[in-house]
């Protein structure tokens, strides 16, 4: 079952996490990291942690199973490159950047249908789709 | 090249530098000296892709950036300058890059470094090389964000910070 990160600014992805729990029950392989007080050397080390490797292992060489997708708040900030120097080049690894609560309410639905691609494909559709003006 | 912001930040390209201080400063080029990350073209791409469109963005190593802001071309350029750590932007100093001051931007907490701000821990070698941009006769001012708590850096405070070691 592929798992996935939310890494963010603050408590975004802890935040986030807890409220899809409160709206599905609880997930397994749903995780949260926040940035906050790290340098970005020690936000890759943290990451590489979760995926459960050394950071200097997570590369092309090493396919990783079950696969992970991390999730960050902001496309060009600090978690988006600790992540991407993390795991970008793995097999295995995808990253999103600009997560939303209706791309992770998507990701628990259908991570178990679908591979990676394809979930990313769905979730980052779902994404753009669930950012709406309302009331016009 | 004129430098409208020299900031030591050990995230380097970032949310603090792109959304932070790049709308305030209307840099037309940012430049990161790092020696590892110059010589990496798959780093350099991550980073490179942090930059908003409409600045420009090169990644060279100490003495390459020392260069480049020593040379008089380009001279219409306003850039901000990153480096990882003091011993970084000292040497850039020490090489001929003309900075007039250098901004304590976000150096995080590592085993061996002493708080001096809530966003800037220093090791012993952060202290020599701080000391030795004084020296220069460079300022230093700790400031995360524009807007933010601006503190000046003297080497009074440099000694007090000593003292906790």
């Amino acid at each position: 079952m592929i798992r996935a990160l939310v890494m963010t600014h603050g408590q975004i992805g802890t935040e986030l996490v807890k409220v899809v729990e409160m709206i599905l029950g609880p997930i397994e392989g749903l995780d949260a990291m926040s940035n906050h007080g790290l340098s970005g050397d020690d936000l890759r080390v943290e990451a590489a942690a979760w995926i459960g490797s050394d950071p200097g292992l997570v590369d092309e060489s090493n396919p990783l199973d079950p696969p992970v997708l991390i999730f960050v708040d902001d496309f060009g900030g600090s978690c988006g490159t600790a992540a991407q120097f993390c795991c970008a080049q793995c097999p295995g690894a995808a990253i999103v950047a600009g997560v939303n609560l209706a791309m992770l309410l998507g990701f628990v639905t259908w991570r178990e249908d679908n591979d990676l691609d394809e979930l990313v494909r769905q979730i980052v559709q779902k994404g753009r789709e669930s950012i709406v003006r309302l009331g016009m | 090249m004129p430098v409208v912001l020299a900031r030591i930040d050990d995230r380097l390209i970032h949310g603090q530098v792109t959304a932070g201080w790049a709308p305030q400063l209307q840099p037309t080029r940012i430049i990161l000296a790092n020696n590892a990350i110059a010589t990496d073209s798959w780093q350099s791409r991550v980073y490179a892709s942090s930059v908003p469109p409409g600045i420009e963005v090169s990644i060279l190593s100490i003495a390459g950036a020392a260069s480049l802001l020593a040379s008089r071309e380009s001279a219409g350029e306003r850039s901000i300058l990153l480096t990882g750590s003091a011993g970084e932007m000292a040497e850039l100093v020490r090489l001929g890059a003309p900075l007039v001051c250098i901004n304590l931007g976000g150096v995080h907490f590592s085993p061996g470094k002493v708080e001096m701000l809530p966003w800037v821990y220093l090791d012993s070698q952060d202290l020599v090389a701080l000391r030795r941009l004084l020296e220069m006769g460079v300022e230093l001012s700790a400031q995360q964000v524009p807007g933010g708590r601006e503190v000046s850096i003297d080497s009074g405070n440099l000694l007090e910070l000593e003292e906790k070691f």
